[in-house]
């Protein structure tokens, strides 16, 4: 057995499973796939990384870092299980967390409950002290009060604590003041304060973000202990870096500080993942799609890199009816890819309404029981026993036969519950399933894409997850989308992600000033600052990290910005009018109209990002064409094509040149469906385009 | 009738909502004044070629089916003069099936092959239409005309081209030109907006498919809403609610329903309620019509789409001249909170029809603060809805910190508030003990303190339910009632609950409103002591509050509370006789 070198090793953790994933000095991909050891998570990444070094022997000495993408941070706020949390806030103001911003995620429904706050309304202290809107003291840091709080704290055993006071993002001192006293009065308590957290205007907003990075502060600061004793204890680099939702790594200590920003990595890293292969197949503009059991997700990459969203909720589950109504969960202002979820996936039920019309999800079977056909007892019929039925899926069963499933239950479930009621023929029901799902779906990829005024037909659907194969064709032709990439590795594309991320830091600062009047010179002070702090948090070669800038614009009088990148690399008049035609064109684009002169450009924030690039092997994932055993097999196309036999082959036997649908293309990872009006073919990076020339 | 394949319809579907969704968003986006981009009071639209609405972007329930009869105004005013980018405006209640002069409507028509195929429209609430009071809701207002520009159906664009005499009439009119202007071309991008998404829907499915499918989506509503009033009990069902009343001297306004559920259809009939009052608190028959929607929809389990069919079954009655279909000239300004009231008394009636799908009765609409004055030679109006609170329900406690079921809308930040007005808020909060008691607590009130920062600011104020607080159900008590005060801490003042006469406000001078809190479900007698001990806890309710109104003793140990079970139980006793 040849010899392999491996420097970086991916460590990512679901719900349900733990991948393992590793490049190897010739671009060779290694996975490892084992289930997730909840609630001990830390041995699942050590006994995988043991495991895949042992099979494809690879000294583990080798290894100089481990990146790791988790769930704790996320779990810690879904189940309510974060740290003892304690807030304090400006006197007349320990409602603003509970009281949020008023509005519900559904409407006509008086039976909603509203999420219960972090911290209860005991913990929520309030201090006197006021700052007007300009940062100016009007009501001096009453200390006596905050030592009565404090000592209530202490009584109380609280872990953590985050401080927000109004109008602190101008003028931090009254939040820092607080937090000096605290570190030595309490110097074992967690503290966030917000000014530091997201110096920007919105109590509410600010508020929450803080009080979230408190809350998940102290668990996940025990979690990556635990992880990091773990790995050393198994002779592994003690070097962890962890994913950020934003998409970029930090090394263990500095995610530490500001622990928020890992709450959605998961679903991140699977981004990055498609980022990177895209880049490589030559792709700048695509549409990811990840279909998964239970939901579909989708974002969006751009220009070659991938967009972050404007508002953002946590644990609020998912929008019932649509992108206007928030999620009803806790805000979380920080970068986070923008990601757009629907309860759609190959588990969702389909079932009918009051007068018998179809509807899909968002209730799933789950793991337990499954769809109908897994014969666990599932009886109600799922996408996939949809998919059973239409013949896309291998009657032997899934995951190349490694899971049973029973095609007959599938049929009886979808006649008994669906066909009969509505007096149609089981092939038909089926396909009508499998159209509704994709409506459903398509949702998602209508939030990231026309809700910001992107039209799909300049993107490809990159689509990836177990179910990604079977439904982005069907996708695709409804949003006039020409090409469609299924790639290589589609279930552990998350790993994928975090071996090909690069380091990165962020920072935002407040700069209210109309766009032609913006002091040059005290912009370029702030960047100076932020290049500081930034540069501190990745650590190791200052010079190595290269900075990109961006402005926070609004017309005057609106309430949101849009974020426009700089194109110079240093703020002057060239370059302040650049980003005000940057500006106009993204609102023209996003909104169909600009202001252009009517009214005048204001800028609101400066923000800054670092990136350290690592070098990673690039991946080679070319696959050898060979020729396998075919065979054929009939599916329904829908009814105007009707029931066609479609030829079966695997990855590895497409060739470089476009095969005629239709075909089904069966994979560990899952099956790709390619119609009779669309074709087939690999590229040098092992993926499966799929044209559809009638788009 | 053409066969219609089920699952075409539900795709066709999504998307039609897209559309709709899509506009709001865009009218969201770009707005400029606070009560459209962060209290969002807005409604979008899709409608057929006769006006019916197709779909409706998911915004204000009180506006739910309120585009019909304005949008068929429109086409029968001006029938084959209607051409391609072509935009009209409209806010007349009168003359136009509009609501209230602030709701200015935005329509246009979509055209494919030269002719009609659908229309955009996009409802905002204008920060300001001039008249005697900024904000243009004013109480006081006798007649129509006193309350604002009042706009009939006219082009704003012809072909593209702007109507530029009509743009310069509304810029000397209204009080906050900047903002009116911008809202209303964000009105026209979310019109723009829609025509391009209907665009691709044709493109890939074909014209007459697409508008097939629309009339088809009719029939589907009337039919799920059909069976879901099926699951409602027949019979009939009545209830009085009632607003405070005007001004100083308040004379309480009796609104009176008899709702009738027979099978598939329902009959609301408002017979019995007062007369139109000479105040601006009279609503337009569409608009009762549409809060009549908005209730009955709320209690009906499907997801039924939001367009015309929905309304098909239901039938909504108030006799001419009075509250609830009133004669010209009367004043509609403020007549949101008849609004609101209208569904807190259908909730009332149908809580004996359906009592598992309703709760206790609600902080009632949004209070309507409007503080406004001039600063440097130029005017500036400050208007938020200050929601809310609901009732206990027959499975958990009444929410705090939420809308009125009418109208899903935001409160606006305190940092936002300081940096945009001379104005400080003090307090913003909740206030303990004013939950009405119940087996579940009806949520808590809030309060907001207002304080100007400059000389000779007006304030005008529209709230309610002082003197008819929010009502218990199932023994559930009443939750407390609300307040308007002037200086709380000095030489305090109590203002009426909706002004007609403005209010001056001088540097320092504060004004404290305290909204109503929800009404109580059940006996307290029978809530669960551990629940009232969370709430001692929480400081939601007093150890007083607890013992009076929950029999429920508590004792405070060092710093720890607990429940003292055996006087609890004896005082439990003593109380339910």
């Amino acid at each position: 057995m040849s010899y392999k070198v491996v420097k970086r090793v991916a460590a990512d953790i679901g719900g349900t499973f733990t991948d393992i994933a590793a490049v190897t000095e010739d671009g060779e991909l290694l996975t490892w796939k084992l289930p997730s050891t909840p609630p001990n998570f830390a041995d699942a990444v050590s006994t995988g990384i043991d495991a895949l070094f042992r099979k494809h022997s690879i000294k583990l000495s080798e290894i100089d870092e481990v990146l790791h993408g988790c769930t704790v941070a996320t779990n810690a706020i879904l189940e309510q299980k974060g740290a003892k949390t304690a807030l304090i806030t400006t006197k007349g103001f320990r409602d603003v967390l509970e009281i949020q911003r008023v509005r519900v995620p559904k409407l006509y429904d008086p039976l909603y409950e509203k999420p219960s706050p972090l911290v209860p309304r005991n913990l929520r202290f309030e201090v006197d002290e006021r700052l007007d809107a300009n940062g100016r003291v009007i009501r001096k840091l009453d200390l006596h009060q905050l030592n009565e709080v404090i000592e209530k704290l202490k009584k109380e055993d609280i872990e953590a604590i985050a401080i927000c006071f109004l109008h602190s993002f101008v003028n931090p001192t009254h939040e820092e003041m607080v937090e000096t006293i605290i570190k030595k009065e309490f110097p074992e308590c967690f503290v966030s304060i917000s000014s530091q957290i997201l110096p920007q205007k919105r109590e509410y907003e600010r508020t929450s973000t803080t009080v979230i990075n408190s809350y998940v502060g102290p668990p996940v600061s025990r979690y990556l202990s635990a992880l990091i004793q773990k790995l050393k204890s198994s002779n592994v680099t003690n070097r962890l870096t962890v994913m950020q939702s934003s998409g970029g790594v930090l090394d263990a200590d500095s995610c530490l500080q500001k622990p928020a920003h890992i709450v959605e990595c998961g679903p991140a890293a699977g981004v990055v993942g498609a980022e990177y292969i895209a880049k490589r197949s030559g792709f700048d503009n695509v549409i990811t799609l990840d279909m998964g059991g239970t939901t579909a997700k989708a974002s969006i990459i751009e220009g070659g890199t991938y967009t972050l969203a404007d508002e953002y909720e946590v644990g609020g589950g998912m929008s019932s009816s649509s992108a206007l109504v928030g999620k009803g969960g806790y805000a979380l202002k920080l970068p986070v890819i923008d990601i757009a979820e629907v309860g759609a996936g190959g588990g969702s039920i389909a079932w009918l309404d009051g007068v018998g019309s179809l509807k899909i999800g968002p209730q799933s079977a789950g793991a337990l029981p499954g769809p109908a056909c897994y014969g666990l007892g599932g009886e109600r019929p799922t996408v996939t026993d949809a998919n059973l039925v239409l013949g896309y899926l291998n009657p032997k069963g899934l995951a190349a036969g490694t899971v049973l499933i029973d095609k007959t239950i599938s049929e009886f479930a979808i006649k008994k519950e669906i066909a009969e009621p509505m007096r149609l023929g089981l092939l038909e029901t089926a396909y009508g399933i499998y159209s509704v799902a994709n409506a459903a779906m398509m949702r998602a990829v209508r939030a990231v894409t026309t809700y910001k005024g992107r039209d799909p037909r300049d993107f490809i659907l990159f689509a990836f997850g177990g179910a990604g194969g079977l439904h982005a064709v069907e996708l695709a032709k409804s949003l006039k989308i020409k090409k469609v990439l299924v790639p290589k590795a589609g279930g552990v594309f998350s790993a994928l992600g975090l071996l090909y991320s690069n380091l990165e830091a962020s920072e935002t600062a407040p700069f209210l000033s109309l766009l032609a009047e913006v002091p040059l010179q005290a912009a370029e002070q702030l960047f100076l600052q932020m290049q500081k702090k930034i540069t501190k948090t990745i650590g190791g070669d200052a010079e190595k990290i290269t900075f990109k800038k961006f402005a926070d614009l609004r017309f005057q009088g609106q309430a949101y910005e849009l974020n426009i990148p700089f194109q110079n690399s240093f703020l002057n008049e060239e370059e302040l009018t650049n980003l005000a035609s940057s500006f106009e064109e993204k609102h023209l684009t996003r909104y169909g109209h600009a202001f252009s002169g009517e009214f005048p450009i204001e800028l609101v924030n400066l923000r800054l990002v670092g990136v350290k690039s690592s070098s990673m092997p690039e991946l080679n994932h070319a696959t050898k064409v060979s020729k396998c055993k075919e065979c054929g097999r009939k599916a329904y196309f829908g009814p105007d094509l009707g029931l066609v036999t479609s030829r079966v082959v695997s990855r590895n036997g497409l060739a470089n040149n476009a095969i005629e649908g239709p075909l089904i293309i069966e994979d560990y990872e899952g099956t790709c469906i390619v119609p009779p009006d669309c074709k087939a073919k690999l590229d040098n990076m092992g993926n499966i385009i799929i044209e559809i020339p009638d788009n | 009738m053409p066969k219609f394949d089920p699952f075409l319809r539900e795709v066709i579907k999504y998307a039609f909502d897209a559309i709709a969704d899509n506009m709001a968003l865009t009218l969201m986006r770009t707005s400029h004044s606070g009560i459209v981009r962060d209290s969002l009071d807005f409604s979008t639209a899709l409608s057929d070629a006769t006006g019916q609405t197709i779909a409706q972007g998911v915004c204000t329930p009180m506006h739910l089916g309120c585009f019909q009869d304005a949008l068929k105004n429109v086409i029968k005013s001006f029938e084959d003069k209607i051409f391609q980018d072509d935009v009209f405006i409209f806010n007349d209640p009168f003359a136009a099936a509009g609501q209230h002069l602030p709701d200015i409507y935005i329509t246009s028509p979509v055209f494919r092959n030269s002719r009609i195929v659908a229309w955009a429209t996009a409802l905002a609430h204008h920060s300001d239409v001039g008249g005697i009071v900024a904000g243009s809701n004013a109480l006081g207002a006798h007649e129509i005309f006193q309350e604002g520009l009042r706009l009939p159906v006219v082009k704003f664009l012809e072909k593209g081209v702007p109507n530029k005499a009509l743009w310069d009439v509304i810029t000397l009119n209204v009080r906050t030109p900047e903002k009116v202007l911008g809202d209303l071309q964000a009105q026209i991008a979310a019109c723009k907006s829609c025509e391009k998404e209907l665009g691709d829907l044709f493109d890939r499915y074909g014209v007459e498919t697409v508008l097939q499918y629309a009339d088809h989506l009719q029939d589907y509503a009337e039919e799920l809403t059909k069976s879901e009033i099926r699951k409602v009990p027949n019979g009939i069902y009545c209830f009085t609610d009632h607003i405070d009343g005007l001004g100083e001297n308040p004379q309480p306004v009796v609104l009176n329903v008899k709702v009738i559920v027979e099978d598939e259809t329902v009959v609301v009939d408002w017979e019995g309620t007062s007369k139109q009052v000479p105040g601006g608190i009279n609503p337009s028959f569409p608009f009762t019509k549409s809060c009549a929607y908005a209730a009955l929809r709320s209690i009906l389990d499907a997801d039924i789409p939001n367009c015309e069919g929905f309304s098909r079954p239901i039938t909504v009655k108030a006799p001419l001249g009075s509250l609830l279909n009133p004669k010209f000239p009367a004043p509609c300004g403020a007549r949101g909170i008849t609004g609101y009231r209208m569904i807190d008394c259908l909730f009332g009636a149908l809580s004996s029809a359906v009592p598992d799908n309703v709760t206790a009765d609600t902080t009632g609409g949004s209070t309507l603060p409007t503080i406004s004055g001039y600063l440097n030679g130029k005017a500036y109006v400050f208007c938020e809805t200050f929601m809310g609170t609901w009732g206990g329900t027959s499975k958990h406690d009444g929410q705090e910190g939420v809308p009125h079921m009418g109208a899903n809308q935001s409160n606006v930040s305190v940092e936002m508030i300081e940096q945009d007005y001379p104005i400080r808020i003090k307090q913003y909060g909740l206030v303990p003990d004013t939950g009405g008691a119940g087996q579940y607590r009806g949520g808590l009130a809030l309060m907001r303190e207002y304080e100007s920062l400059h000389d000779s600011a007006l304030l005008n104020v529209r709230s309610d339910k002082r003197d008819f607080p929010p009502h218990g159900l199932f023994d559930g008590k009443n939750g407390k009632p609300s307040i308007n005060i002037l200086n709380p801490d000095n030489k305090p003042r109590v203002l009426p609950v909706l002004m007609t006469e403005v209010e001056v406000l001088n540097r320092g001078d504060v004004f404290r409103h305290i909204m109503a809190g929800g009404g109580g479900y059940g006996d307290p007698l029978k809530r669960k002591p551990e629940l009232v001990l969370k709430d001692v806890i929480e400081e939601k309710v007093t150890i007083a509050g607890a013992k009076k109104d929950y029999g429920v003793v508590i004792i405070k140990n060092a710093e720890e509370f607990m429940v003292d079970s055996s006087a609890t139980k004896k005082l439990r006793t003593q109380l339910a006789v």
